[in-house]
């Protein structure tokens, strides 16, 4: 990472559950502008990884800067202001709320004038959402509120988009879907870091990846490298990288 | 005939508006925190003893006190007593509510006698007026003009304002609204301030109504408040303002209809009447979606 | 057998300290042993609670109306006929038998029983905090019926002329047995499905536990030892009011649990010991203590004792949420038996 100044960078992070080790010795980077993808198996710790990074469980050791800033003990709502949205997993739309009201509070931390605007402008770059503006969240579709959580998060003008599982439940057609949307976003200055059991497109559309498992990173490079790498399904599936089960 | 029917019908809305009054303040508390707050009746006995000893200044000075009294102390005790306990699970703030308001009470107690005292408050609402034909008491006019007052207010509130929908975004899911940056610390407290504003407002009423203060003057009404709350349908703010109408709606009836000598076990029937209707609904009237954990 | 032995334990260290601090009041003067024996009373009560609450996770305001119920029939099938004549109205079958104190005793264990199988029906089903709720309804209902059936129980009036037969021994006897009967009940397998379902109710049930029945048990039970304790207190002090079995029982009994611990029997037993003692302590002390090594008369305002006793229970919520002791005594000696291969 010598030609990107890193705007995320994790170093030798843990995170405990009680006595339950949830993530070990994970090193990872997220650069300016890159889309950076993790991959692994359900219980790897992805999710932890993300509630890490947005400030929702703490860590036993290890560093998150942001910026140069640590994220450390840092309250969840300072962390938003710090320009790092969160997509939870299951998308989190506030259900009774109409899709509207969802979008606004997306841009709760701002006070500036170009709100309405922006507002108005996902309303129409989304039509569905625009059609059903008045509608409670919680009757969209699978994809329609992933649609509405992606344009949420993004009203808030983040610097780093963290998305946990965007392609969960949704079919195959809809996740094309999310994965366009999701491409559309680059060249925008956004820096990503999306979480995934799909391997396969999160592989495909992030820059650099990860493979976690059993809460440790097994392994890491650029798209082209790692896609063709002889122990991808070894590191995915918790093998060893000569065969034989890993330790944790 | 026709003037039972409206004073019934007065009764019936005058009482439970106080008891929606009530039970909004509890259900405000209980959508962001997921706490029922025993101390709410002491913060509607505070502001009584407000008006008690404001009643001599002028009326609104009184109300001015009560208001200020009851807000405060809720503001207060969420930073004293509740915030440390933030994420404790439910039955722990539970009793913790119940320690605090025995622990309000008591220390009531040791300022001030526990023998009620006699308030003199706007007794000029005590005349009785004539709609239509009917005779019926100023004050639950009153009662009821400013219970629909605040519930109109609190919904424009809640709905039309940032603060309002950010509460609502809160009471559906904390975390998700943290995550968008809405200060967790701000709107708990924000929510205890109004459920004090209410508190106040349905001291005031009442005292209007009884003439009497003594410790335990919020009692009754947030007993009636708590189930009220459950079987509206617990985190649901429409449903609380529900159970509370509903359960005064009860209570009148059974007052008018029951015989004389069952007249004195009407509390109790109307808490049995309560129990009826969870056994045929324990989710309540309306309940809130996302209550339930996902699996 | 060791094994047998060592789950016995926390169950024979409970009885040996009851016995202790029983007989530590028996050597003592008559206001001491009389002080204990409400303390012993208290302690069927919290250990009655605890058999609901520790077992189901959830709360219950309604168990001094099972007291209640236990005191008043009792004292209705043990009262001498012309007592009961000069204060109520019964019809004649009721008011003019007199059964043996035993008889009246499980009368009134019972009764509070079938009241917590009636209520408890609708009221298991609901969620905790909803139930929790029901139960304050509960006690409510019990407290207007019980004020106002005047005919019955003679409502606001006290209700005079008790036998009074409890005794510090007769206390401690059935303060045993409730300590049996819930330690019994925790190990069996019914409370052991409740206890799974306090921590995850979802997966309880997919596991074929029927939560609505357990806690139906555990409340019929809990309803029962309550209701005992009220039949002795109402035969300690002779006389019954409806206003003690109110507010202030009930949260003595509540903080005498969740001080203690309430997911233990021992908590429920230590909670009870160590708040007797420091009530008493505060009374003394609000009646002025002489101090005897100086000239000084330490004295509290009226009431002090109750607002400590919330502002403590406030403390260790905020503290020690578990209370004393969140555990059962373990048997501190290690294995016994060699452990099977």
């Amino acid at each position: 990472m010598t030609d990107r100044a890193a705007l995320l960078t994790i170093t030798d992070l843990a995170v405990r559950y009680g006595a339950i080790p949830a993530l070990a010795g994970v090193d990872l980077t997220v650069g300016a502008g890159e889309m950076v993808s993790v991959v692994g198996p359900n219980g790897a710790g992805k999710t932890t990884l993300l509630a890490a990074v947005a400030g929702i469980v703490r860590p036993a050791a290890g560093a998150i800067t942001f910026e140069g800033v640590s994220l450390v003990d840092c309250p969840i709502e300072a962390i938003v202001r710090r320009g790092i949205s969160l997509v939870p997993e299951g998308r989190g739309v506030l259900a009774s709320l109409t899709v509207l009201e969802n979008l606004k509070l997306g841009a709760t931390i701002r006070r500036d004038a170009a709100v309405k605007d922006d507002i108005e402008h996902y309303l129409e770059a989304f039509p569905i959402l625009g059609a059903r503006r008045h509608q409670p969240a919680g009757r969209l579709s699978g994809g329609e509120q992933q649609q509405l959580v992606i344009a949420r998060a993004l009203l808030a003008n983040p610097k780093l988009l963290l998305l946990d599982e965007p392609s969960l439940g949704l079919a195959p057609t809809v996740i094309d879907q999310v994965y366009d949307l999701l491409q559309s976003l680059r060249g925008r200055g956004l820096s990503i870091l999306l979480v995934e059991q799909n391997a396969a497109r999160a592989l495909r559309i992030a820059d650099r990846s990860y493979v976690l498992n059993g809460g440790r990173v097994r392994l890491s490079g650029r798209r082209d490298e790692i896609i063709a790498h002889a122990d991808f399904d070894a590191a995915y599936f918790g093998l060893a990288m000569d065969g034989r089960a890993a330790a944790s | 005939m026709i003037d039972t029917i409206v004073q019934i019908l007065v009764d019936a809305v005058s009482l439970g508006g106080l008891y929606a009054l009530t039970a909004l303040g509890i259900g405000l508390i209980f959508g962001v925190m997921r706490l029922i707050n025993f101390a709410h009746g002491d913060l509607i006995t505070a502001a009584g003893y407000l008006v008690f000893l404001l009643a001599g200044q002028s009326v609104a000075v009184a109300i001015l006190g009560a208001l200020t009294v009851a807000i405060v102390l809720a503001v207060v005790t969420e930073r004293v007593a509740f915030r440390p306990l933030r994420r404790a699970d439910p039955a722990t703030l539970l009793i913790s509510s119940f320690a605090l308001s025995v622990f309000l009470q008591k220390t009531l107690i040791l300022f001030v006698s526990s023998r009620p005292k006699g308030v003199d408050f706007l007794p000029e609402l005590q005349q009785q007026v004539t709609i239509l034909q009917v005779h019926v008491q100023l004050l639950e006019i009153v009662t009821i003009a400013v219970t629909g007052v605040t519930l109109v207010g609190l919904s424009l509130f809640l709905k039309h304002t940032r603060f309002g929908l950010e509460m609502r975004a809160a009471a559906e899911n904390f975390r998700v609204a943290r995550l968008l940056g809405v200060r967790a610390d701000r709107v708990i407290a924000q929510a205890f301030a109004i459920s004090g504003a209410l508190a106040a407002i349905v001291a005031i009423l009442f005292t209007a109504q009884t003439g009497i203060v003594q410790p335990r003057m919020g009692l009754p009404l947030v007993v009636v408040a708590f189930v009220s709350t459950v079987i509206g349908g617990l985190g649901n703010l429409t449903g609380a303002a529900l159970g509370g109408f509903l359960v005064g709606a009860i209570s009148v009836l059974l007052q008018s209809l029951l015989p004389e000598d069952l007249r004195v076990f009407r509390e109790a029937l109307v808490f049995v009447a309560v129990i009826i209707v969870l056994l045929l609904r324990p989710q309540g009237l309306l309940p809130a979606r996302g209550l339930r954990e996902r699996i | 057998m060791g094994d047998l032995l060592r789950r016995l334990w926390p169950l024979m260290v409970l009885l040996l300290l009851v016995a202790a601090v029983t007989l530590l009041a028996w050597s003592g003067p008559i206001v001491l042993q009389r002080r204990a024996t409400l303390g012993l009373i208290h302690l069927v009560a919290v250990v009655g609670l605890y058999v609901f609450v520790g077992n189901s996770g959830v709360l219950s305001f309604g168990n001094v109306g099972f007291m209640a119920v236990g005191a008043y029939v009792s004292a209705l099938l043990t009262m001498r006929p012309a007592a009961k004549a000069m204060f109520l109205h019964l019809p004649a079958f009721l008011g003019d038998l007199q059964w043996p104190p035993i008889a009246g005793a499980l009368a009134g264990g019972l009764a509070a029983a079938l009241l917590a199988l009636v209520s408890g029906l609708p009221l298991m089903r609901l969620s905790g905090i909803s139930g929790s709720i029901g139960t304050f309804a509960l006690l409510v209902i019990v407290n207007v019926v019980i004020g106002n059936w005047t005919a019955v129980t003679g409502g606001q009036q006290s209700l005079m002329g008790l036998p009074i037969y409890t005794n510090l021994w007769i206390a401690f006897g059935w303060a045993a047995v409730s300590i049996v009967i819930a330690f019994c009940y925790q190990e069996s397998r019914s409370a052991l499905a409740l206890r799974a379902s306090r921590e995850d109710e979802a997966a309880a049930e997919a596991s074929g536990v029927r939560i609505h029945r357990e806690r139906l048990i555990a409340f019929v039970i809990s309803g029962f030892l309550s209701g005992i304790a009220g039949v002795l207190y109402g035969h300690l002090l002779g006389t019954l009011r409806a206003d003690s079995f109110y507010l202030d029982l009930t949260f003595l009994v509540i903080a005498m649990l969740v001080i203690g611990g309430k997911g233990s029997l021992t908590g429920a037993v230590l909670g009870t010991i160590v708040i007797s003692a420091v009530t008493e302590f505060l009374r003394q002390l609000e009646a002025g203590m002489p101090l005897p090594f100086a000239n000084l008369t330490l004295s509290a305002p009226a009431g002090l004792g109750d607002a400590v006793l919330a502002l403590a229970m406030l403390l260790i919520l905020l503290f020690r949420p578990d209370g004393i002791a969140g555990r059962e005594i373990a048997w501190p000696f290690g294995r016994l038996t060699r452990p099977r291969d």
